[in-house]
This record gives C-alpha cells, structure tokens and sequence, in this order.
C-alpha cells in the first residue's frame, strides 16, 4: 500500500489554523465530527482537572495534545490519518497525574505503615480458636520511680502469696533493680509486667525480647531488669521533687484440663449464624416483594395501556434508584430509623433485594417466549393451565437461579453490614480492630472467608443444578415424592422462623416508626442551591439612665425600629415596634449593649407581618445602664437584625464537597482498576488450563492459583479497607488499595477464563504460517484477548465505583466516607445530595460501560 | 516432491490416528484426501508441516526430512508450506488486512511485527493476493463482518502471503454451500494449473474429487487403503473408502458420503 501524498492547499491551512486556536475545529471543518467534537471535549475536561488539582505542570501535556490535533488536521490533509494511540496516551498521563494527586496516592506509606498492620497480618494465622482454662498465680508489688527525699508511702500494697521483693524501695528510670518472687508455681514460666502511674500495662523487655523466667522447684525466683524508660509518656513524666508509683507484676498462666472454645470463637460462631439468619430472612422477604413488583416492571405486561405504561416506568425508576444507591448506604440510613440492630441491617438487605430482584424477576418476565403460551392456548387449556404449562417452566429456571444468586450477595452483604449497624461478622471485625484485639479479629475475618467462600460454592452448585435443569417429570415412590418435600419444607420453615428472632424483626415499630420515617426522608431532601446572606440591622439609641446622652432622632421612613420611650430606667416598660422591614421576615430584636455587645431581648422573635412591621412589649434590660464612672458616650439601645440576600443563588457547600468527592471517587475506582488489571494480566496465565498444561508441575500451580485466587476473592473489599485504613491512614489511598487487592482475584478469575475460552483455530493457522511464538502470541492470542479484558475491565469498574461509594465508611475515602459524617452529624440535606450524586454518577456510568462493552463484544 | 514415508501417530490417550501411512506427491500434483470424519485426515495434513508431531515416520520434502529439523529451520520451512483450514481460522476481531499480512509473519522482521509494522512490499502483496481472490474491497473490514466464502477467500490470501511452493487444505469447503465450495476449489486448481504450487486437500465430495483432483488417496481408521487416479475411484472403491452402509447421495449438485 503506497501512501498517497497530497500538498496542502490553501483552505488546508486554514483548517489547520483553526485547529490551533480551537482543539478540534479543524477536524470539524474537515467533517470529521465526531473526531472534532470528542478531542474538543476532551481537552476542556482534562483543563478542568488540572486546574481542579491545580498541578499546573499537566498544560504540558495538555499543549502537547492541543498540538497533536493540529498535527493531525495537517497529515488528514495530506491523506494520512494518524492513529490514535498519541492522544489516547497524553490523555491517559494527565488522567492518572491528577487522579494519583486527587486520591492522596504516597507509595511511600505502603511501607512506613508496614508496622501498623504488622500484628494483623501476623494474627491471620493465629486465630483465637481453642484455649486450655488456666489457674493464674500473679504477684504485684508497688514501686516508686523516681527517688526522692523523703520517700513518701506508697499509694497501694504489694500481693501477699505470692510474693516479690526487690532490693530497692524507689528507682530512677533506666536503672537496674533485682526483683525476687516466692510462693509461686514450682518450675513454671512467668512473665514480668509493668504498670505505669496511669494504668497502662506493657510487657518488660530485656536484650530486646519481653523478659520471662522460670521459677525453681520452691517456687521462688530472682531475676534483674531494668526500670522501663518508655513506661510513662513524656507530658506525664513527673516534675521536680516528685514521684509516682509503678508497679511491677510477675504472672503465671498454668492451663489445666481440655482444650475449650475461646469466648471469642463462641461469639465468632454465634454471629456467624446471625449473618446467614440476616442473608436468608431477608431474601425470603425479598422474594415475596419482589414478584408482585416485577409483575408491575414487565415491559410485556403492562405495554398495553398508556397508564399501565406510566406504572411501569414509575416502577423501573424507583427500582433503579432504589438499586443504585448501595445495601451498607442504606443500612446508615435505617439505622438512623430504627437504631443499631440487625434489625437495621435487615431492612437495609431487604430493600436492596427488593430493588434488584424486581428487576431481575421483571427481565425473565419479559423472556418468556409467547410461542408456547399460543401452542398450549391452542389446545384449549384454562388460563391457570396456561400459566402452569407454559409461564411457570419458562420462568421458573431464571427465577431460581437469580434468587440463589441473591442469597449469594446477601450472604456476602451481611458478613459486612456489620461495619456500620452493629450485627453479623462485620461488627466484630470493627470492633475488635478498635480495641487492638488483633487475634480475635483475625478469627472473624477468617468467619467470614469460609462463611462466604462455602456458600458461594453451596450457591454455584445448586444454580448449575437448575441451569442444567433436572426435569422434575414424577418422582418414584412416596418417600421421594411426598416425605422429601415435606422434610424440606419443614427445615425452610424452621430456618425462617429462627431467622425472624435472630434478625429482631419488629413490624409494630416499623410500622408506627412510618411518620417518623417519612419526616427522616425528608429531610434527606437535598441543599443544592443556596443565596448568600448577610445581616442587616436598624438601630435606636436608649439612654439609661435619662440624660446619660442625647438620644438620636428616627429617620421619618425606610426600615426603621422606634421605642416608646426616648429614655428610660431599668426595669422600666418598653414597646419595641419596627417599621417598613422585609415583610413576613423573621427579624432578631436585641439590646445593643452600651460596650457594644448584643443581648437577644427574646427567644423565638420576631416575625414581621405582611407590611413588614412588628411590636414586641418587654422591660429594659439592666445591663442598658451607662456606668458613670466610665465617661461613655455612647448610649445602649435596640437593634433589629435580619438576614437580606445579596447575589444570586449559587451552588450549596454540600454540592461542592460532593462534587469534589464524586471525582475523587471515580478516579478512586480508576486507579484501583488500573491497579489490580495490571497485577491480574500477568498472574492469570497461571490459573488458565490451556496455558499451565497437563504436566504435574502445571497442574499444580493451576490448582493453587485457582485455590488462592478463590479464598482471597472472598475477602470482602469493605474488610480489606478496614484493614488498608489501619495500614496507609484514612482517606481514598487506602480505598484504592482495598479496591485493587480486591480487584486481583476478581480479574485474574475472568481473564483466566477468558484465556481459557481462547479459539485454538487462528492459533494453529498463525503457526502453520512459519510465525515464531512471539509472533503467534502477538497475531492470535493477543487480538482475541483484548476485547474480553476490556470487557472485564470496565466491568470491573463499574462495580468498583458502587464499591467506592461505600468503602468510605470505614475510612476508605472518597464520598462514602463523607455520607457517613454527615449523616452522623445530622447534615441530612448535604447527605441527601451525597445520595443524588451517587444515583447519578452510578447511573451514568452504568450506560458509558454498558454502551462501551455493546460496541467491543 | 514429498514423500510420506511409514507416518505413525498414536496421541497420548492411546489413539491411534495415522498407521504406517506412506505415499509420494510429485511437485504439480493437486492431491484429495478422502475418508471418514476420524480417518485420520487432519492429523495426516497437520503431521506434514508438524503442526502434530508424528509419533514415527518421515516426511521428506525437497531432500530435507521435516520430522528431523530444528525449531528455527522448521519455521522456515513452513512458510512455503501454505494452509487453509474448515474453519477459516481468522483472527475474527483483527482487519481482513491484517489477518493477509500476518501470513507474511514467516518472512518479515519479527521484530517490527510486534507492533504491526510491515514492509510496504508486503502491503502490496497483500493487496494483490486480496485482488487475486476478489475482496479487494474489503481490506478494511473487520473479519467477522465477513460471509462464510469471503472468510475462507481471506484464508487463501493469507495463505498465498506465503508464496507457498505445497499448500495443504483441511476440508476447505465442508462449511460452505456447493456453489461457494467450487468457487473456492476453482481458486486452488488455479494456483495450482497456473503457479504450479502442489495442493493436498481433503474433501467429502465425491464429485469434487473428480473435478478437480489429479490423484486421489483415502484414509480409513488411519490406514492408506486406496491411492489412484480420480477415474479409478469407483463406487466399490469408494464403498471401501467409507464402509458398506455408505450410499453417494447428491446433495446440491455435488455427491457426498
């Protein structure tokens, strides 16, 4: 193919100067439009967010795309388009520059708190499960840190069996002191403790491990350490000539008897059967809702009639909105409603359910073939006949399938509605994180794992049971045929009623907790406009006493306020009327203080009438009266202030904030996608069949891969952040990181699939070509990939923005994290833009991702 | 010439697809394949470029023994041997244009290929061998966009890419209708009269085989059990070919088994 080389003409160059005052006018004049238009828009968003971030360094590459577009006006002239890898590149740095700045990204602190999560890591594989009990012998003895002159009595006594002894009465910090023990366990282990004047308990260290030692077959023991210097922090180190007493403790745990369940394992299991109580009740409920709803959403059903078709999209829109805003968002909200409770957390899975299973259910309403309803019509079958041998079988299947489906996520949900409403699993995890219980939280987070990890197997099995569909043509004997179903049924039922007293479902509140409810609702209604304002006030002179000063005359109109008195006495009666206000105004009537402070003469006043007057009768205030001492000359009086607009109405702080924050929550899920699609790529070869192969070595790592990626998948992301919040500090970096680790598992499971489901054909004809295997990888395994990735990738963005909308939380950053403080602050009008902007960005970007993967696949 | 000689191919789960098959193809030849589905048909075409590795025997062409090279001598050995398959195998999402070129892959610096950079020679050539089959005109579309027979004329090009002195065609025509099937076969005993390039081709089509192939072997169970003129395939002939039940039946024009 030779290119063909015009020269530009004159009209040409004028096309290519407009390219360089407009981005994009060039292409346009050259009827490339929508090349024209998206390069416009491209360059006015990417100018917002530079200046947004104020990372002024970014017009770089801005110019640089600027001039790419004349570039490319230029070689379009001459007859040869360029590609669009330069822009798409140029774009995608100063994307990713301003989304790295916006999200708060320091590498650094992946490592400088390595520390701080240390513990939690370690803990993960030492969970608190089974403990011998223990008989502990501890002996305590009180010590003064520093010496002083005289030393004073102690503030406590020392233990008397067992018991210590030192060689020293008072220490300074630092030093060393022998400390001796008798009456204890004979031969046995014993930790040395020590207690600060404030109550804080450390573990003494000695040579750099915490001191322990064993006691001889008297039970004595003798051992010298040093006097902790990190023991008190410095701003309660004590002052000159002072002391504090310490106290040293030696303890010793003797375990006797069986293994037993710790406290903790038994709350970890006693949870564990809230959260699948919570997950079951409320996608029974769920169920029951939903399939009347969905009967209002089917676009078959009610296509009929103009008003039916008006119910439908009333239906669809509330369903959508209800949908898009997040189960654990809804739990804050019921939990401002009904309390913190699973009670709350139940509602909140339920409405949720509700939302998506209409859809769901409205979708396999509107598949139903009308084919076999016309064959089984036209054998003269009844309506209900119809229904049973021709809607339930086409139903049935998808209806099954997609409520096992939303046992799954409930299940999943409920593991971490605990974060924000005090039931299931995750309300153990945060609390245990809160008081440092690393160990026991460990147990829970690893509840949770194998809680999500079998039921989503439980869940895979049984909808491939019903996809594969075992036609349940008449089943042989009673037992199968009766006594099965029976026992089944019975069990349902059980589970449902222990499921009702578990999650504390209380209609009688619900339903007198209505009012409150809908007066809750609406004052979610969102601020998004606001006029400023600012105080104007009128005032009149009092003097008090009579003749302190020379009282000043009222303007005769205009706003004014008049006294009935032009001097007075204290205690002396008053009316207070104003004139010519901004009518049907509340106004603040106060005494003008003769310092100059304000004195509000009245709570709850006033409020002008429609000619903007108002009367107030009161009594004057003693603290009008002028201090003769003091020489002032300026009377005290009464002032009438009120609040006038000025300009026009202008965006509400709550907008702002919760515009900032939607765009930093979309580049939050930018960057984890980024993220975890870069470290899946690579590391799903290992989970693809075809690629590891059949050798034993192969099969191996495809089993491990397959196994690790699975069990970490199960790691909610809203418990990954909890964590990544103690690792990087609150804030969208940690929300990033939460997002990318959960993401891995995810995508490297897709991809791995999508490898997999590769087409063995073009592969073997690129071989057959003479191609090596670079080339083979290049020409028929990459251009087959490709699209899927992005398909998973984009997929995988639009969970991640529902995810970052919530994974604030528990201090993941971005909008979640500000709902939560203002819902907890009672700001429910900036809550409730918070919640509009969430409908809004999750919409859109559901139809962006939906229209992207349409056109690619 | 090629000479095929004792070709054994047991797969690992103990199949055995090809036994002690051996039969010489004079250069000019157009060569037809026949016999079931699971005769041993695909695996005998992709044994002579080891696109399966035989699991004994020889295939010598032009004096050199394609079982015995290395890696880097068999890819240069398989970019003269041309191939086009059932299913086309295209690249579906990659341009008809780049699905030609790659079959230049073999000859063009591997380097530049990784980012798709080809000699403008290349771009020619592929125009022509695009203009040769008659879809000049679709350079630019996407694979998939395609009909069955355009696919397969795609396949060609890419084959003819190779400048192929052998080209080996596994069922070129079984997914197509009868009419596209001669169009496409008309094409390959062009190349075949015209360039001289030897063409082996497996096919279900009795009376294909008569129209266009010079010679005729058959396969059953992965034995050689016929190897003549088209002329001398008779109905008991065939009958051998395809087991007893088998009748000819004319569908469209053409008798298939």
């Amino acid at each position: 193919m030779a290119p063909t080389t015009k020269r530009p003409s004159n009209s040409s160059w004028l096309n290519v100067l407009s390219s360089l005052l407009v981005p994009g006018l060039g292409q346009v004049l050259q009827g490339e439009r929508t090349r024209g238009i998206s390069l416009f828009a491209t360059v006015i968003v990417l100018a917002g967010l530079i200046i947004w971030q104020s990372l002024s360094v970014l017009f770089i590459p801005l110019a640089a795309l600027w001039l790419w577009g004349v570039w490319d006006t230029l070689q379009r002239e001459r007859g040869r388009p360029s590609g669009p890898t330069a822009p798409f590149l140029l774009a995608a740095l100063i994307v990713y520059a301003a989304g790295i700045k916006a999200t708060e990204i320091v590498p650094r602190r992946i490592i400088t708190g390595w520390p701080n999560i240390q513990p939690i890591v370690h803990a993960l594989v030492r969970p608190e499960l089974l403990k011998h009990p223990t008989e502990d012998r501890i002996g305590y003895l009180p010590l003064q840190v520093p010496c002083i002159e005289p030393l004073p009595e102690p503030g406590e006594n020392a233990s008397q069996e067992p018991r210590l002894h030192t060689n020293v009465r008072c220490a300074g910090m630092g030093e060393t002191i022998i400390l001796e023990g008798e009456g204890f366990f004979p031969e046995f282990e014993t930790e040395i403790w020590w207690r600060n004047p404030i109550g804080d308990w450390q573990k003494v260290i000695k040579d750099g491990i915490p001191l322990t030692v064993v006691t001889d077959a008297e039970g004595r023991f003798q051992v010298s350490l040093q006097v902790p210097t990190t023991a008190v922090p410095l701003d309660r180190l004590p002052g000159p000539g002072e002391t504090q007493t310490h106290r040293v403790e030696a303890r010793q745990h003797k375990p006797y008897g069986s293994l037993q369940p710790t406290q903790t394992l038994s709350l970890v299991l006693n949870k564990i059967g809230e959260t699948i109580a919570l997950a079951f009740i409320a996608t029974v409920l769920a169920v029951i809702f939903a399939l009347p709803v969905s009967l209002l959403a089917s676009r078959n059903l009610m296509w009929g009639n103009p008003a039916s078709r008006a119910v439908y999209y009333a239906v669809r829109a509330v369903l959508n909105i209800v949908r898009s805003v997040e189960t654990l968002m809804w739990a804050i909200i019921f939990v401002v409603w009904v309390g913190q409770g699973p009670y709350a957390g139940t509602l909140a899975l339920l409405l949720h359910s509700i939302a998506a299973l209409g859809k769901l259910y409205s979708e396999a309403i509107e598949g139903i073939d009308p084919g076999p309803i016309e064959a089984i019509r036209a054998t003269g079958a009844t309506w209900s006949q119809v229904v049973v041998y021709a809607v339930l079988p086409q139903f049935m299947p998808s209806f099954l399938s997609f409520t096992l489906y939303r046992w799954d996520i409930n299940v999943r949900m409920s593991t971490v509605i605990g974060l924000v409403c005090d039931a299931g699993l995750g309300f153990l995890v945060i609390q245990w994180i809160r008081l440092s219980r690393y160990n026991a939280m460990a147990t829970a987070i690893i509840a949770i794992v194998l809680v999500v990890a079998i039921l989503d197997y439980v869940s895979a099995f049984l909808r491939q049971r019903v996809i594969e569909g075992v036609p349940s043509v008449r089943r042989r004997g009673w037992f199968r045929r009766y006594a099965v179903p029976a026992m089944v049924t019975i069990a349902l039922l059980a589970l449902f009623v222990w499921s009702w007293q578990v999650a504390q479902i209380d209609i009688a509140t619900f339903v007198t907790g209505i009012p409150d409810g809908l007066r809750l609702a609406s004052r979610f209604f969102p601020e998004l406009i606001t006029r400023p304002t600012e105080e104007v006030s009128v005032s009149a002179a009092l003097p008090v006493p009579c003749g302190a000063a020379e009282p000043t005359p009222q303007p005769p109109s205009g706003p004014r306020v008049n006294l009935s008195l032009s001097c007075a006495s204290p205690g002396d009666p008053l009316v207070i009327t104003g004139h010519e206000l901004p009518p049907n105004t509340r106004v603040s009537v106060r005494w003008l203080l003769p310092d100059g402070r304000y004195l509000r003469i009245q709570k709850d006043c006033c409020d002008t009438d429609s000619m903007g007057n108002f009367r107030l009768e009161t009594k004057v205030h003693p603290l009008l009266e002028v201090n003769p001492q003091e020489e002032q000359i300026q009377p005290g009086g009464v002032a009438v202030v009120w609040k006038q607009a000025i300009g026009g109405p202008r965006p509400s702080e709550a907008l702002t904030t919760t515009f900032n924050l939607s765009l930093v929550t979309l580049l939050m899920a930018l960057i984890a996608t980024t993220l975890g699609s870069v470290v899946a790529i690579p590391v799903s070869f290992f989970a693809a069949r075809n690629v590891m192969g059949r050798s034993i070595v192969g099969q191996a790592i495809y089993n491990f891969s397959r196994t690790v990626f699975n069990l970490w998948r199960s790691i909610e992301p809203m418990i990954l952040a909890v964590i990544s919040a103690s690792w990087l500090g609150f804030g969208p970096f940690a929300g990033v990181v939460a997002l990318a680790l959960n993401n891995i598992p995810n995508l490297a499971k897709l991809f791995s699939e999508a490898i997999e489901e590769i087409d063995a054909g073009p592969v073997e004809a690129i071989t057959a070509t003479g191609a090596n295997r670079l080339q083979t990888l290049v020409y028929a395994v990459v251009p087959q990939l490709i699209p899927r990735f992005l398909a998973y990738i984009l997929y995988q963005w639009d969970i991640n923005i529902r995810m970052s909308t919530v994974i604030g939380y528990v201090g993941g950053g971005g909008i979640g994290q500000q709902f939560r403080t203002w819902v907890e602050l009672d700001m429910y009008e900036a809550a409730g833009a918070a919640v509009l902007a969430i409908v809004v960005m999750v919409w859109s970007m559901d139809y962006i991702s939906g229209r992207v993967r349409e056109k690619m696949v | 010439m090629l000479r095929v000689e004792h070709l054994t191919k047991v797969f690992p789960d103990g199949t055995v697809a090809l036994r002690d098959v051996s039969f010489t193809v004079q250069d000019g030849e157009f060569l037809a394949v026949i016999g079931l589905s699971g005769a041993g048909k695909s695996t005998l075409l992709r044994c002579i470029n080891r696109l399966i590795e035989p699991s004994a025997g020889r295939v010598i062409w032009n004096d050199i023994d394609i079982t015995a090279v290395k890696r880097g001598e068999l890819c240069r050995i398989r970019r003269q041997i041309g191939m086009i398959f059932q299913q086309f195998n295209l690249v579906k999402r990659s341009s008809v244009m780049t699905n030609v070129l790659s079959g230049r892959l073999g000859y063009a610096n591997p380097w530049w290929t990784l980012v798709h950079r080809f000699a403008p020679e290349d771009h020619i050539r592929a125009r022509n061998a695009l203009d040769r089959v008659g879809i000049l005109d679709k350079a630019d579309s996407r694979a998939d966009q395609l009909s069955g027979g355009q696919q397969q004329r795609v396949g060609i090009a890419r084959a003819l890419m190779q400048e192929p002195k052998l080209i080996l065609a596994d069922e070129p025509v079984a997914s197509l209708d009868p009419v596209l099937a001669h169009s496409i076969l008309q094409y390959l005993e062009q190349l075949n009269r015209q360039d001289g390039i030897t063409v082996i081709c497996s096919l279900h089509f009795l009376d294909l085989v008569h129209r266009y192939a010079s010679r005729v072997i058959g396969l059953k169970d992965g034995e050689l059990v016929f190897d003549g003129l088209p002329s001398e395939l008779t109905r008991e002939r065939f009958k051998e070919v395809y087991g007893e039940e088998a009748e000819m039946v004319t569908v469209g024009g053409a008798l298939a088994a």
